[in-house]
C-alpha cells in the first residue's frame, strides 16, 4: 500500500513537472535572448488552453484546435515582442520586465473580454480509463503531458543544437553584438524566442487543460512556478530548466501526499526564495555562464 | 520652474486643501471615497521609493497590506490590544516580511524580487483564504473596532479622514526627507548607474533592501487603517489585481518623483468612483470603466515604459522645456 502510494505521488509529481518544465523552458529561452524575466510567460499558458477551447467550440476537431492554439498563442508572442520589447532600443531589462507584466495584465483582460470570466473544460485528448501500473493508476492524459513535453523538449534540442538557426539562437544568448557582427538579425531571434517561449506556454496549458480546466486567470500563478522550476534548476540553461520542473513537480506532489495538501501551493515559493538564498546559480548550474 | 519656493509651498498648499476638505464636502460617501484616497497615497508613497527610486518593481504590495489588515484586526477584535498598538505592530508585521522577501532576492543582480512578490501575494492570498480559525477565511473579518487613542475612538467619516491623511502626510513628509537627504541620494545615484554607485561605496543591496523594507511597513500601516476604518476585510481585497494596480499608480506617476505617484494614486481612486463624484454620469458608464480598469493600468503600465520612462509628468517637463527653446 505504501509503495503504490509513492508510486501515485510520483506520478503526479511528474505530471506537473512536466508542465513547470515546458513554463520553465519558456523563462529559459526568453532571459537568454533578452537577460529579462518573462512576466507573461504565465499568460501564454492561459491562452493555449483558452484558444483551443474556443476553436474546439467553433467546430474544429480537436488535434487541430490543439495545434491551431498552439500556433495562434506563438503568433501573439511574436506580436507582443514587436509591438512591446523592441521599441526598447537599450534593452534595459527592468523595462522589459515592467512591459511584460503591463502586457499580463493586458492579455488576462483580453482573454476575459473574450472568453468570460468561466472555467472551460477541454476534452481529453484520448478519452479511456486509467491505465494501471503496480496498484497506481495513470491518467491518459498525463502520458500525453509527458509525450508532449519529451517531443518538444526533443524539438528543442534538435532546433538549438543542429541547425543553423539555433546556432544564431545560441550566439545572441551569448553575447549580442559579437552575433550582430556576424551577420545574425538578432531583432528577429528575439521575436523567435518569445515566439517559441509563447508556443511552449501554450502547449503546456493545452495538455494540463483537460485534467484541470482553465480559465482567464490561471496564467499568474502558473507563471511563478514555471519560474520556481527555472530557477530551482539554474535560470539560462534549458536542460536544467527541464530538471528543475520536474524536481518541482516531485517536491509538490510528496509535500502534498505526506504532509498536508494546503502547503502543496506554497512549495514553489519556498523553492524560489530558498534556491535564491542557498544556491542562486540553481541545482544543475555549474558556472552559471553558458546560456542556452 | 522648480525654483526653492515651489518645492516647500506645493505640498503646504496641497496640504492645506487636504485638511480643509471635510469643511467643503459635506457627503459622508464623498468623503469615504477621499479617504480610500489617502489609503493608497500611503501605499503608493512606499512603491513611488522603491519604483521610482531604488529601480525595484513589486507585484505583492496587496499582500503587505493584507498582512497589516489582518494582524490589525486579529490583534485589536481577537486578542483586545489597545489600537495605537495593534497599528504599530500591523506595520512591524509587514516590514519583517518585506526583509525575509527582500534578502534573499536583492543579493543577486536582474529583478527576482518582482517574481518573488508574485509569488508572496499568490501565498499570502492563499494563507489569508486557508488559516480559518485566525483570518475567518473567505467569510471574512468583521466586526474590526474603529480607530481608538486613549479614549477617543475616531468614529465620523471626517475624523477618519483626517486619521488616514494625518499619517498619509507624516509619510509623505518622511519619504520627502528621505529622498532629499543621504538615502535619496544613493538611490538617485544607483539608479543611474549601479557599478558607478558601487564604486562610491554605496552598498547596493542595502539600499534597495531598505526602501522595501519601508514600502512594506507603509503598505501594512495602511492595511491596518484600512481594516479599522472600513471594519471588514476579506481576501478578495488583498490581490494580484489591487498590487498591479498600486505598480500602476507608481509607474503612471513617474520614478524619482514623490507628488507623481501620490497625485496618480489620488486620481486613479477617485476615477473608480466616477458615478459619485460627476453627476452626469451614470451608473452604467461608471461600471463600463470599472470593467476595464484593470486594462487601462495594464496598458498605461506597457505605453509609460515605452513611451515615457520618467511618468506622465516627464511628458509635460520635456515639452516645456522644448518650448522654450523655441
Amino acid at each position: 500500500m505504501a509503495l503504490s502510494d509513492l508510486l501515485q505521488f510520483t506520478i503526479a509529481g511528474l505530471k506537473s513537472g512536466a508542465i513547470y518544465a515546458l513554463l520553465a523552458l519558456g523563462f529559459t529561452i526568453v532571459f537568454a535572448a533578452t537577460g529579462a524575466i518573462n512576466f507573461a510567460q504565465g499568460e501564454f499558458f492561459m491562452l493555449g488552453g483558452m484558444i483551443g477551447v474556443w476553436l474546439t467550440r467553433l467546430g474544429l476537431p480537436l488535434p487541430v484546435a490543439v495545434l491551431g492554439a498552439v500556433a495562434l498563442t506563438a503568433a501573439i508572442g511574436a506580436i507582443f515582442e514587436v509591438l512591446a520589447i523592441r521599441p526598447i532600443a537599450d534593452g534595459d531589462p527592468l523595462r522589459i520586465i515592467m512591459v511584460t507584466i503591463g502586457g499580463s495584465v493586458l492579455l488576462r483582460q483580453i482573454a476575459l473580454h473574450v472568453f468570460g470570466p468561466d472555467e472551460v473544460p477541454l476534452a481529453a485528448f484520448s478519452p479511456g480509463a486509467s491505465i494501471m501500473v503496480a496498484g497506481a493508476a495513470i491518467e491518459r492524459q498525463t502520458v500525453w503531458i509527458w509525450a508532449i513535453t519529451a517531443l518538444a523538449v526533443g524539438a528543442l534540442f534538435v532546433l538549438y543544437r543542429k541547425t543553423m538557426f539555433g546556432r544564431a539562437m545560441r550566439a545572441t544568448a551569448l553575447r549580442r553584438d559579437a552575433a550582430r557582427l556576424v551577420g545574425v538579425d538578432t531583432g528577429m531571434m528575439v521575436t523567435v524566442s518569445f515566439a517559441l517561449a509563447a508556443g511552449l506556454g501554450a502547449l503546456a496549458g493545452l495538455a494540463v487543460a483537460p485534467l484541470t480546466q482553465t480559465a482567464f486567470d490561471v496564467g499568474a500563478g502558473i507563471g511563478v512556478k514555471g519560474f520556481a522550476a527555472a530557477i530551482l534548476g539554474g535560470l539560462g540553461n534549458p536542460v536544467a530548466a527541464v530538471g528543475g520542473g520536474l524536481v518541482l513537480g516531485l517536491l509538490e506532489s510528496m509535500t502534498a501526499g505526506y504532509i498536508n495538501p494546503l502547503y502543496k501551493d506554497a512549495v514553489a515559493l519556498v523553492v524560489l526564495l530558498g534556491v535564491l538564498f542557498v544556491r542562486p546559480q540553481g541545482l544543475f548550474g555549474g558556472s552559471g555562464r553558458e546560456k542556452v | 520652474m522648480r525654483s526653492k519656493a515651489l518645492r516647500i509651498a506645493g505640498p503646504l498648499i496641497a496640504a492645506v486643501i487636504v485638511a480643509v476638505l471635510p469643511f467643503v464636502v459635506a457627503d459622508r460617501f464623498l468623503l469615504k471615497v477621499f479617504t480610500y484616497a489617502g489609503l493608497n497615497v500611503l501605499v503608493v508613497a512606499g512603491l513611488a521609493l522603491l519604483f521610482g527610486y531604488a529601480g525595484q518593481v513589486s507585484l505583492g504590495h496587496a499582500a503587505f497590506v493584507g498582512l497589516g489588515a489582518y494582524t490589525c484586526a486579529i490583534l485589536t477584535t481577537t486578542l483586545h490590544v489597545a489600537w495605537p498598538l495593534a497599528f504599530l505592530a500591523a506595520g512591524c508585521v509587514a516590514a519583517l516580511g518585506g526583509l525575509l522577501l527582500a534578502l534573499p532576492s536583492l543579493r543577486l543582480k536582474g529583478h527576482y524580487l518582482a517574481m518573488a512578490t508574485l509569488g508572496f501575494g499568490e501565498l499570502m492570498t492563499l494563507a489569508f483564504v486557508e488559516t480559518v480559525p485566525l483570518t475567518h477565511g473567505v467569510d471574512g473579518f468583521t466586526g474590526i473596532p474603529l480607530p481608538t487613542i486613549g479614549a477617543i475612538t475616531l468614529r465620523a467619516p471626517a475624523e477618519l479622514y483626517w486619521l488616514v491623511w494625518g499619517i498619509a502626510g507624516v509619510a509623505l513628509f518622511l519619504a520627502g526627507n528621505m529622498v532629499s537627504l543621504r538615502p535619496g541620494r544613493t538611490m538617485r545615484a544607483m539608479h543611474g548607474s549601479e557599478l558607478g554607485a558601487a564604486a562610491c561605496g554605496v552598498d547596493l543591496v542595502g539600499v534597495k533592501v531598505r526602501a522595501f523594507v519601508v514600502s512594506a511597513a507603509l503598505a501594512g500601516l495602511s492595511g491596518a487603517l484600512y481594516a479599522s476604518v472600513i471594519g471588514f476585510i476579506s481576501p478578495s481585497v488583498f490581490t494580484l489585481a489591487a498590487s498591479v494596480s498600486f505598480l500602476a499608480m507608481a509607474v503612471i506617476g513617474g520614478s524619482g518623483s514623490l507628488a507623481g505617484p501620490v497625485a496618480a494614486a489620488i486620481v486613479l481612486t477617485l476615477v473608480q468612483y466616477l458615478d459619485a463624484l460627476v453627476p452626469g454620469i451614470s451608473r452604467e458608464t461608471a461600471q463600463v470603466v470599472q470593467a476595464y480598469e484593470a486594462d487601462v493600468y495594464g496598458l498605461a503600465i506597457v505605453l509609460i515604459v515605452l513611451f515615457a520612462p520618467g511618468g506622465i509628468g516627464s511628458l509635460f517637463r520635456r515639452r516645456s522645456r522644448e518650448g522654450e527653446r523655441a
